[in-house]
């Protein structure tokens, strides 16, 4: 035991941190951020990479356990000591692996694991080279380590303050495209605080830290009584309630202005896929219908605009008419569009009424696919352009206003959508179509027992949350212009879900953080665009084993995700196992046969 | 509504899963403002006919008609629309939504509001979920200030067992049925509480005109609320009558006790 | 508080229109649709002008090479079937175990073809081939619900299924980043190139080697599950896990195995795509995933001769299926639209007949 750490967990904790930090290296990761500076020269993202996998390991080896019943945490001295050693068994991990694939052959590795090169290793020995540089691997884990414990057992006043300085200070550090940008579109120099297309100069991480910390302090310090008064006033006060959306819509205003147009490209990006969100989330967030098929509606919005403004075929030879068409202005044309996508929701809901869980989701990825399929098929191509695609969606003109020429115009349009859909969203979300949609969510057989449409409401589902997702799409034709079928995969589904989920079910908040998150983060910081697809596999399975209610949690949600299905499907439990029994049989599930009937 | 005949009348109702017939040849009628009781050993077929009547799932033999017209293969909430309402035996409440909301969710079949209308907040819907929140508060309110007051706001899933028994029947009575349909709502309750709900059931036909159909196992309810007791054993009708008459049949002595000397 | 009024009641009351039963209705409407469209479709093909139609050599080899996909699938199948029936839970992320597999079986065979071993020891270095990507992909497959999916064990639903989804993304990024998102050439050894004649059939090698590979795997698999202990306990287990383990079936372990046989499993599917179809790629399990999880519903998830059979079915429909139904239409380049039929299939199954093909017609407690 080392601090009341058992030494045990210490090594387990620091071979795991190992195989992670091994890991890292394996996907590409060193490599590839080696060289992004964060603050000055030597701190990049890269070597904080480096000492991660130390320090993670260090915060959860060091994690308060019940022992007999009592939640005993780790003291802080022994706690950064364990924090050290688990580092110190993370690095000896590592160092044994670079030295073995030095002694083995980099290059004989790397015809199997193609991101194991020299410069790596020379990466990963801090420039000198092995066996010289394992030591300093060894160290950077150490203190990696130590920092971790730190984390996890300092008294909460310091612990708080440090943490959110450092935070804050990496945040900034890879916002390093943007901070910057804002700046100067404000008309202030921003070189004392970012060195010139790089990461934070030091007495800019120094000043940021002070700050964050500062504030963190002030806000503890602040005492419960006035954070709850704040709390209150917002929560309760119409005039600071309205005062609060005042500020927030005219910050979305402002924001175009402040970021120039390359960001406000990424920002509309962002845009469609907080549309995609808001309609996924009625249908699995307030129904709780999984749908995994969502670019369905997606594809659907955005050929449908295509085809009813007028854009043409993309053939070999050129331009040619689709078999369907017609020249209607974008902003007639959009409302025809949800129409229809309302429509197909019908179509798509109508056979999965009676399925559920797992079936449900496989029925609509199968559905999702199918429409993928189609339209890269040389079958679908008279239509809509087959495996070549369309260009030309034009006709979102009004006078001066060109939203396909300035992509500031463009979110501005896409801000409008956005504003409509929560809108209609929230107010769904709190009237009696709401109330229904969670009665049911919640148990469906005992909804319909008290009177709720089943059938009406899943269907309404489906119906608005296809209008909504293909609003989306029209949005994705007009600010592209042209359309390949290689935008309408599976990836857009599993985005829009991930999206949703990690922004927390059932929460519109949710839904904007996550896409920010999801999609803003990537698409400013375009190193990470390469590994996008992998972070959000991962932040999936963690925020479903850790946090599965999201960043946002929609409160009521959040004991439904955490709860065993005690109260959801628990009543098969509460009878014994010929639940199971019955079940094969009873066409309407186990819900009106108990055991002693059958007796 | 001028009909002859019975409000409620199960006429030859069979249902068998798979081997276990579970009902057979049951005949059954309940009357506008009777209070019948159910009553029968475990595994008679109670709460079978309950979900049978209530469209959970259609009989294989037999009818069921509703004010003279037949209600078999129509969906829960079709019946529930009609004016049949009913409990569960074990208790199935909307854990997550407040008590307030789950008493609103039995509004929901006498409400209309729709898509337009709740985006839009028109002032007929305003009125109507305002009508909705005071009626459901009505409901809430037959069974005292126990889920009244402060309580709405809170979570179903923080109730005491009886306080979920009774959120359970006023969510019911939020349906402004005319058949209630009561699967042992006193299961689990201790004599006071026992008692205190033998009333409630009384008020129900008395004050608010509904009939009533009970399953119940503790006779002192059965003895204080009855009009009528039908017995059931194996799935079909043993005896019916009030409440002395069915206590001291022969067939019904043998059906307890037997069962409960061979057990 | 008043009782319902004679109005609200009236509106409730059935008009005969509402008295139809809709869904019979539909589902007869949508079933002779079917019925015709793929009979006129193979009538057409069939009665297409000489030159045009197949031949009988191509509907021949359209049967083998679909008998021969759909084993490979009925492996994959199998693995799905198994972990469903354990823990009624879809392991999304199977096809990256199968993939792992492969990719664990190229690098061997990329160094045996290389050195030469490949062609000299061919059915050594088969046999090698076999069991890394075996212990590979048991491997991918025991980590996964160590840490995917044993946390989440008691979670509602819709938890697991997500987290196989991030699961299958992570996997298959990890791949892209170990080895580089090009797709690999997979060696075959020259004694298996070419055809062997066969009764008067004229087969690919490959294909002979997976047919009699997939026979040998399910009849294992079959006696494995009916005859050992360890098969008993996964019967048991599927059945009532609590019980199980009140019996005294260590539930955790059995868990752990159910994953890593299908692991197993879906490691010689893995070495037989590969020497079938000579390409790997970090993408590769996701499309022969879903078909094998369509197969596998198709044949009553939780059944292993309906898996096997699943696997058979979707493999043929999808190599008869464009050719048989589609030509007649004269849709251009049906083959494009073979994924697409292999999901029509899985839909229309899961509406109709939610217990599979096999099943009573009824969906299992879902």
């Amino acid at each position: 035991m080392i601090g009341g750490v058992a030494r045990r967990s210490i090594v387990r904790g620091g071979l795991i941190g190992g195989v992670a930090a091994i890991y890292v290296a394996l996907v590409g990761l060193y490599t590839k951020f080696a060289d992004l500076e964060l603050v000055g020269e030597q701190v990049t993202l890269g070597r904080v990479l480096i000492v991660a996998p130390a320090l993670v390991a260090a915060y959860a080896v060091t994690r308060p356990r019940i022992v007999a019943g009592e939640r005993r945490p780790v003291a802080f001295g022994p706690g950064v000591a364990a924090g050290a050693q688990t580092g110190a068994v993370t690095g000896a991990a590592f160092a044994a692996a670079v030295w073995f694939a030095y002694w083995f052959g980099i290059d004989r590795i790397r015809e199997i694991f193609v991101s194991v090169t020299e410069p790596l290793i020379e990466f990963l020995t801090f420039g000198q080279g092995v066996p010289a540089g394992l030591p300093l691997l060894v160290g950077a884990s150490v203190v990696g380590g130590a920092v971790g414990g730190f984390a996890r057992t300092a008294p909460a006043r310091v612990r708080d303050p440090v943490s959110i300085g450092v935070v804050a200070v990496l945040l900034l550090g890879l916002l390093q495209r943007i901070v910057p940008i804002v700046f100067v579109e404000l008309g202030f120099e921003a070189r004392w605080l970012y060195r010139s297309g790089s990461g934070l100069t030091l007495l800019g991480a120094a000043l940021i830290f002070v700050v964050a910390a500062g504030a963190s302090v002030a806000w503890d310090r602040g005492g419960e009584r006035a954070r709850d008064r704040v709390r209150k006033t917002v929560e309760t006060a119409p005039a600071a309630r309205l005062g609060l959306l005042v500020g927030i819509l005219a910050t979305l205003f402002v924001l175009p202005l402040l970021f120039g147009s390359v960001i406000s490209e990424v920002l509309s990006q962002v845009m469609v896929y907080v549309l995609l969100g808001i309609g996924l989330n009625i249908v699995v967030g307030y129904a709780g219908l999984l749908d995994l098929g969502y670019v369905a509606f997606f594809a659907f919005g955005a050929y449908s605009t295509a085809v009813l403004t007028g854009a043409f075929l993309n053939t070999t030879t050129g331009a040619a008419e689709p078999a369907l068409s017609a020249d209607l202005n974008f902003y007639v044309a959009v409302w025809l569009v949800a129409l229809l996508a309302a429509g197909v929701g019908l179509l798509i809901g109508a056979p999965v009424l009676r399925l559920r869980g797992d079936y449900l989701a496989i029925v609509t990825l199968g559905l999702g696919e199918i429409v993928s399929v189609i339209t890269a098929s040389r079958w679908a191509q008279p239509l809509i352009g087959g495996p070549q695609g369309m260009r030309g969606v034009t006709k979102a003109q009004i006078g001066g206003f060109n939203p396909q020429d300035h992509p500031q115009q463009f979110y501005y349009l896409a801000l409008a959508f956005v504003l409509l859909a929560l809108f209609v969203s929230w107010r769904l979300a709190s009237s009696r179509i709401g109330r229904a949609w969670n009665a049911m969510r919640e148990d469906e057989q005992v909804a319909d027992a008290m009177g709720i449409s089943i059938i009406k409401f899943k269907l309404l589902a489906f119906a608005m949350g296809g209008a909504i997702g293909s609003l989306g799409g029209a949005l994705f034709a007009v600010n592209l212009g042209s359309l390949t079928p290689a935008s309408f995969e599976i990836l857009v589904s599993i985005t829009a879900l991930a999206v949703v989920i990690l922004g927390g079910l059932g929460s519109l908040p949710g839904v904007v953080v996550g896409a920010l998150v999801l999609i803003g983060l990537p698409g400013l910081l375009r190193e990470f665009e390469e590994y996008r697809l992998l972070i959000y596999g991962g932040a999936l399975v963690a925020i479903m084993v850790l946090r599965p209610q999201g960043l946002i949690p929609n409160v009521r949600r959040s004991r439904e995700l955490e709860q065993e299905e005690v109260t959801q499907d628990a009543w098969a439990k509460e009878v014994t196992g010929e639940a199971e029994a019955i079940a094969a049989v009873v066409p309407g599930g186990t819900l009106g046969v108990e055991p002693e009937d059958l007796e | 509504m001028r009909h002859d005949g019975h409000l409620l009348e199960l006429t030859g109702i069979g249902k068998h899963f798979g081997g276990l017939y579970a009902l057979s040849g049951l005949d059954l009628y309940a009357d506008e403002g009777e209070i019948v009781s159910v009553i029968g050993p475990n595994g008679a077929g109670k709460s079978t006919m309950f979900n049978v009547v209530t469209g959970l799932y259609p009989p294989d033999d037999g009818d069921v008609r509703f004010r003279g017209e037949s209600i078999v293969g129509l969906a829960p909430n079709r019946i529930t629309r009609l004016g049949i309402s009913r409990t569960f035996q074990t208790v199935h409440l909307f854990p997550n939504m407040t008590i307030l909301e789950n008493a609103m969710v039995g509004q929901h079949c006498r409400s209309r509001s729709g898509v337009f209308g709740s985006v839009v907040r028109l002032p007929s819907t305003r009125r109507e979920e305002e009508r909705i929140r005071a009626r459901a508060r009505e409901s809430l309110g037959f069974f005292g200030s126990r889920l009244a007051g402060y309580r709405e706001e809170q979570p179903a899933f923080a109730l005491s067992y009886a306080n979920r028994r009774r959120l359970e029947m006023a969510r019911a009575l939020a349906t402004d049925p005319v058949l209630i349909l009561l699967d042992e709502p006193t299961a689990g309750m201790n004599p006071r509480e026992t008692l205190e709900l033998r009333d409630h059931i009384v008020r129900m036909r008395d004050d608010l005109g509904l009939t009533v159909l009970v399953i119940e196992h503790d006779m002192r309810v059965v003895k204080g609320v009855s009009d009528r007791v039908v017995a059931l054993d194996y799935g079909r009708k043993i005896a019916e009558g009030t409440y002395e008459e069915v206590a001291s049949d022969p067939q019904v002595i043998e059906a307890y006790l037997g069962t409960q000397a061979a057990g | 508080m008043g009782t319902v009024t004679e109005e609200q009641v009236r509106g409730a009351q059935l008009g005969r229109l509402e008295r139809l039963p809709w869904r019979r209705v539909i589902l007869i409407v949508l079933s002779v649709l079917i019925v015709s469209i793929v009979t006129i479709g193979a009538y057409k093909t069939l009665t297409l002008p000489a030159d045009a139609r197949y031949s009988a050599a191509a509907w021949r080899d359209f049967i083998v090479l679909g008998l021969a996909q759909g084993s490979i699938y009925a492996l994959i199948a199998l693995g799905y079937t198994l972990v469903y029936g354990i823990l009624r839970m879809i392991n999304f992320a199977h096809g990256e175990v199968f993939m792992f597999g492969a990719f664990a079986a190229f690098f061997f065979s990329d160094a045996f073809e290389a050195s030469g071993f490949l062609d000299s020891n061919s059915v050594s270095s088969m046999a090698i081939l076999l069991v890394v990507a075996m212990l590979t992909s048991m491997g991918v497959a025991v980590l996964l619900e160590r840490i995917a999916y044993r946390p989440l064990r008691n979670a509602p639903r819709l938890v697991p299924l997500i987290t196989a989804i991030g699961a299958s993304l992570f996997l298959q990024n990890t791949a892209r980043g170990f080895f580089g998102a090009q797709s690999k050439g997979f060696g075959v050894p020259t004694a298996l190139e070419g055809t062997w004649t066969i009764f008067g059939l004229t087969l690919e090698r490959t294909q002979v080697v997976v047919f009699v590979t997939v026979i040998i795997a399910v009849a294992g698999l079959s006696l494995f599950i009916a005859r050992t202990t360890t098969g008993k306990s996964m019967r048991a287990v599927a059945a009532d896990s609590e019980i199980a383990s009140l019996m005294g079936i260590h539930v955790d372990r059995v868990i752990v195995t159910t994953f890593a046989i299908g692991g197993l499993l879906a490691g010689v599917a893995a070495v037989l795509f590969s020497i079938t179809f000579q390409s790997v790629n970090f993408s590769m399990g996701f499309r022969p995933g879903i078909a094998a999880f369509t197969a596998a519903v198709l044949g009553g998830i939780g059944s292993i001769s309906g898996a096997a059979l699943g696997g058979i079915t979707i493999g043929l429909m999808q190599s008869l299926g464009p050719a048989l139904i589609l030509t007649g239409y004269n849709v251009p380049s049906p083959f494009q639209l073979k994924d697409a039929f292999t999901f029509l299939v899985l839909v229309l199954v899961l509406i109709f007949r939610p217990g599979g093909l096999l099943g009573s017609g009824e969906a299992e407690k879902v």
